[in-house]
C-alpha cells in the first residue's frame, strides 16, 4: 500500500499533485549511447542522458529526426538497436508491473472506447492505479483541463483539441515517477498551452520526472531544465536557451 | 560535467529480472492514498458492462442475436452439407482398376486437411494470436495488473475460432465429399481436426510469448500450404494412397483434448510475458481485419494479412534499372510489390497446382470438378496478382507520379496479372490437356483465356467501395443490401462470363477453333472492362442514360 509518507503538499501546487516520497537521487532515466529505429535500422544518432528526479528533459528536433522513437525505447515499447536505456535504476521492460506502476505516458494515440465517456475514461484509469478518492481527483482533472461539461460525452463527440486534453489528464490521474509526453502541445489552443506548461512545472516540484519531445519553444523555455538536440550526425544535449533558439524555423 | 550527461562509467543497471520492490514507490500522486489495484478481470468487466449498457443491450437482445447466429450457422452448416452431397453426387463412377491410378479422394481430403493445418497457422499468426488494439492498448496496457486477467478472453478467440472451422470443414469434407463413415466417424474426424486446429493456434500463441516474430509463424504456415499440393503431386507418382481416412479413436480424442487444454493453460501462464509491442501489432491488425470483414472490404482485409507478415526493412534496395518509362515503371512496381508477398506467390503456386491434384485424381476428373477447380483455383490465382492494383487503389502514389492517364495506367497493370495468370494457365490447362488427351488445342485456350483473368483482377481491385445505401435483399441468409452485393460482384462477374467458352470446351470435351475464336473476343472485352475507369453499374449507367434521354426531350419540349 502507498501511503502519503513524504511532505506534504507544496501550497502553490494543483490539488492533484502531491509528494509522496521525499525526492530520491537514483537518476529517474539513463540513457548511454541508446540507438533506436526500426527492423534493426537506426532513425538518428545515438543518445546519452540522464534525468535526475525532479527535472525534466526535452527532447527536440526536426519532424522525422527520431524523437518520438527514443520516447517509445524509454517506455519499453520498442526494442533498442543499440545501447542501454534505464528506467529507475533497472533495464527498462514494460512487462514488469513496477515498471508501469511508475512510469505514465501520453503518446499519440487517438483511440478511445467508444462507449465509454470522458469521465469514465478516467475513473477507469484512476482506479486501475489505486488511486483513493477517484471522485473528487477526476472532478478536478475535469476542471482543470476544461473537459467538465463534456465529463457525459462519448469521445466521439469531442473535438480532437479535446480528445487531446483527456489523454494528457489521463497521465495525470494516476502515480507515477515519471510522465513522458510525446508533443503535448499538439492540438492544444495557446491558454491550455500555458496551462499545461504551469503542470508541469507543478510535477517536477513535486518531486515527478518529465520527458517530453515537443516542437513548442515557450513549452521547452518553462518546463524543460536541459534538452537533447536529436538528429541524424550527432545528438547531443543543450542548454534550454540553446535549445529554444534551435527551435527557431531555418535552424533545424 | 553535467548531471543530465551520461557516460559508459556510470553504474550499469540491477540485474535482469531484479524485482522492483527496493525501488521507491511512485513520487508523485493525485491523491494522498491508495486503495488496493482493482484486478485486471474486473477492469476488463467494468469496460465491457458499460458498453453494454450504453449500447442498450439487454437479455432479450442477447438472446436474439445468439438465436440468429445459431439460425444462420444451421443454415450455412446445411447448405454447405448439400453442396458437398451434390458434389459427390455429380462424381463420375470409376471402376476399381482405374482407381488404382493417381491419387484417392481420401488422399485429396487428407492433402486438404493438410492445407487447412497451414492456413490455421498462417493467419493466427497474422491475426494476432494475442494482442490489444486501440482503445485497449491506450487504456488497458499501462494499467499495474496481471495482464493475464485482460488478455484471457483474446488468447482464447483464435483457438476456438480455429478449432470451429478447422472441425467443421473437416467433418464437411469427410460426411459430405467422401460419406462412406458413418456418423461416429465423421464426429471423431472433426473433433480430431478441432482440436489439432485450435493447438496449433494455441502454439502460435506460444511462439509470440517467446518473442518468435510472427511473420517467421505466418511463413511457416504459408509454407505447410505450399507443400500440401507438392505431397499430393509426390504421391501420386509414387503410387502412394490413402484408401480411406483413419478411425480415430475416442481415448486419442480424450488424449487430444487434454494436450489442448495444457497447452492453453501453458499459454495463459506466459501472456504476462509478451511485449507489449506485440501485443499492439497484433491488436492492431485483427481490429483492421475485423473492420474489414464486418464492411465486407476483402480488399482491406488482404492488406491487413498481408502487412501483419510483412519484412520491416530490406536488405536490398532495388535500383529500378528495367524502369524505362512510365507504362514500365508501374509494371515493376506490380511485380515487386508480388514477389515481396510470399503468402500471393504460395497462393498463386498452390491455385496452379490444384487442377493438376483434380484430373489426376480420378473419383474428381469428372466434368463437374474440373470446371470447379479450373474456376475456382484461377480465381484464387487472380486475386494474388492483383495486389499491386490493389495497394495502387489505396494509395496511387506511383500513379500520381507518373504522366499517364487514369485508363493508361490500368493497361499498364494488366500486364503482370495477365504474364501471372498466363503461367499458371500453362500449368491448369496442360493438366486439363493431358486428362483430355489434346494438351496443344488447351494451352491455346488457356493462353488465349489468360487476359479474362487479368481484366477480373483490375475490376476487383479497383472496384469501388460497398454502397449501404441500396435496398435490403432478402436472402435466406438474412436481409442484404443490394448496393454491397453489386459491389462485391465486380470482378467476379468478369471471371465467370469470360470463362464461359473454357467451361463450355471442358463441358464438349474437345476444344472447338470458333470456341477459341470467341474466347479471344472475350477476352478482349475483359481487358476492356478491367482497364475502364468507370466505377457504375451497368444498371447505373442504363439509368443515367434514361434520365438524360429523359432531359434531352423535355428540352426539345420547351
Amino acid at each position: 500500500m502507498l501511503a502519503a509518507r513524504g511532505p506534504s503538499v507544496p501550497s502553490e501546487a494543483p490539488a492533484a499533485v502531491r509528494t509522496l516520497l521525499p525526492v530520491s537521487k537514483q537518476p529517474v532515466i539513463r540513457a548511454v549511447d541508446l540507438l533506436v529505429g526500426y527492423g534493426g535500422e537506426p532513425v538518428c544518432a545515438p543518445v546519452s542522458f540522464t534525468l535526475p528526479p525532479g527535472k525534466a528533459l526535452a527532447l527536440v528536433g526536426a519532424n522525422g529526426s527520431g524523437k518520438s522513437t527514443v520516447l517509445r525505447a524509454v517506455l519499453g515499447l520498442l526494442e533498442p538497436v543499440g545501447g542501454r536505456v534505464e528506467v529507475l535504476g533497472r533495464a527498462v521492460d514494460e512487462r514488469e508491473v513496477g515498471f508501469r506502476t511508475r512510469v505514465s505516458s501520453v503518446l499519440d494515440d487517438d483511440a478511445y472506447f467508444p462507449a465509454l465517456t470522458v469521465a469514465e475514461h478516467l475513473y477507469l484509469t484512476a482506479r486501475g492505479h489505486g488511486v483513493q478518492g477517484a471522485d473528487a481527483v477526476v472532478g478536478e482533472l475535469l476542471d482543470e483541463f476544461g473537459l467538465t461539461e463534456h465529463a457525459g460525452a462519448l469521445p466521439v463527440a469531442l473535438s480532437s483539441g479535446q480528445r487531446r486534453r483527456l489523454l494528457l489528464a489521463a497521465g495525470l490521474v494516476r502515480p507515477r515517477s515519471l510522465l513522458v509526453l510525446d508533443e503535448p502541445e499538439q492540438r492544444l489552443d495557446v491558454a491550455m498551452r500555458d496551462h499545461l506548461a504551469q503542470r508541469l512545472v507543478e510535477e517536477k516540484r513535486a518531486g515527478g520526472s518529465v520527458l517530453l519531445a515537443t516542437h513548442d519553444p515557450e513549452l521547452l523555455r518553462v518546463v524543460a531544465d536541459r534538452a537533447v538536440l536529436v538528429a541524424d550526425d550527432q545528438s547531443r544535449l543543450l542548454s534550454t536557451a540553446d535549445a529554444v533558439e534551435a527551435l527557431r524555423p531555418g535552424v533545424l | 560535467m553535467s548531471e543530465f550527461a551520461a557516460t559508459e562509467d556510470d553504474a550499469p543497471a540491477a540485474p535482469a529480472g531484479a524485482g522492483w520492490d527496493d525501488v521507491p514507490a511512485p513520487a508523485v500522486a493525485p491523491a494522498d492514498g491508495r486503495t488496493p489495484v482493482p484486478s485486471a478481470r474486473s477492469i476488463r468487466r467494468y469496460t465491457a458492462q458499460v458498453a453494454r449498457r450504453r449500447s442498450g443491450a439487454g437479455i432479450g437482445e442477447v438472446l436474439g442475436d445468439v438465436y440468429y447466429a445459431v439460425v444462420i450457422s444451421a443454415i450455412g452448416l446445411g447448405v454447405a452439407l448439400g453442396l458437398a452431397g451434390q458434389l459427390r453426387s455429380t462424381l463420375p463412377h470409376v471402376p476399381d482398376e482405374a482407381l488404382r491410378s493417381g491419387i484417392s479422394l481420401p488422399t485429396v481430403v487428407a492433402v486438404a486437411a493438410f492445407v487447412v493445418a497451414g492456413v490455421v497457422l498462417s493467419l493466427s499468426a497474422r491475426l494476432g494470436p494475442v494482442g490489444a488494439g486501440g482503445a485497449e492498448a491506450t487504456w488497458w496496457l499501462g494499467m499495474p495488473v496481471d495482464r493475464r486477467g485482460l488478455l484471457r478472453p483474446a488468447s482464447l478467440r483464435l483457438p476456438i475460432a480455429s478449432g470451429v472451422i478447422g472441425g467443421v470443414v473437416l467433418a464437411l469434407l469427410d460426411g459430405g465429399l467422401l460419406a462412406d463413415h458413418g456418423v461416429g466417424h465423421v464426429l471423431r474426424l472433426g473433433g480430431t481436426a478441432a482440436l489439432v486446429c485450435a493447438g496449433l493456434a494455441l502454439l502460435a500463441g506460444h511462439l509470440q510469448s517467446r518473442g518468435v516474430p510472427r511473420r517467421a509463424t505466418a511463413l511457416a504456415g504459408d509454407a505447410v500450404i505450399g507443400v500440401a499440393p507438392v505431397l499430393a503431386l509426390a504421391a501420386a507418382l509414387a503410387g502412394w494412397r490413402v484408401a480411406a481416412l483413419p478411425d480415430v479413436p475416442w481415448w486419442l480424442l480424450v488424449v487430444l483434448a487434454v494436450a489442448v487444454a495444457a497447452a492453453w493453460w501453458w499459454l495463459d501462464n506466459r501472456l504476462g510475458r509478451i511485449r507489449g509491442r506485440d501485443l499492439r501489432e497484433s491488436g492492431s491488425v485483427a481490429t483492421q481485419a475485423a473492420g474489414a470483414l464486418v464492411s465486407l472490404d476483402s480488399r482491406e482485409l488482404g492488406r491487413a494479412l498481408s502487412d501483419s507478415a510483412a519484412r520491416p526493412r530490406r536488405r536490398r534496395v532495388r535500383r529500378m534499372r528495367l524502369v524505362r518509362g512510365p507504362v514500365s515503371a508501374v509494371v515493376v512496381a506490380d511485380v515487386t510489390v508480388l514477389l515481396r508477398s510470399p503468402r500471393h506467390l504460395v497462393q498463386l503456386v498452390v491455385s496452379a497446382l490444384v487442377p493438376v491434384v483434380v484430373v489426376i485424381t480420378p473419383q474428381l476428373a469428372g466434368v463437374v470438378g474440373v470446371i470447379l477447380a479450373v474456376l475456382v483455383s484461377g480465381y484464387v490465382g487472380m486475386l494474388a496478382t492483383g495486389e499491386g492494383a490493389r495497394r495502387a487503389e489505396m494509395a496511387p502514389i506511383v500513379d500520381r507520379l507518373l504522366p499517364m492517364s487514369a485508363t493508361a495506367v490500368r493497361r499498364a497493370r494488366l500486364i503482370v496479372p495477365g504474364a501471372a495468370m498466363l503461367l499458371w494457365s500453362a500449368v491448369a490447362f496442360a493438366a486439363v490437356g493431358r486428362w483430355e488427351g489434346e494438351v496443344g488445342a488447351w494451352l491455346l485456350l488457356g493462353v488465349v483465356s489468360a487476359p479474362v483473368w487479368a481484366g477480373a483482377a483490375l475490376r476487383a481491385a479497383y472496384r469501388p467501395s460497398p454502397n449501404w445505401e441500396g435496398p435490403l435483399v432478402a436472402t435466406p441468409m438474412g436481409a442484404l443490401p443490394g448496393g454491397v452485393a453489386a459491389v462485391l460482384s465486380r470482378g467476379p462477374d468478369v471471371a465467370v462470363l469470360g470463362m464461359v467458352p473454357v467451361v463450355l470446351s471442358v463441358a464438349l470435351g474437345t476444344v472447338l477453333p470458333q470456341v477459341v475464336v470467341v474466347q479471344a473476343a472475350v477476352s478482349a472485352i475483359a481487358l476492356a472492362v478491367g482497364s475502364s475507369t468507370s466505377t457504375k453499374t451497368m444498371m447505373e449507367r442504363m439509368t443515367d442514360m434514361q434520365e438524360t434521354a429523359e432531359a434531352e426531350k423535355k428540352r426539345a419540349g420547351r
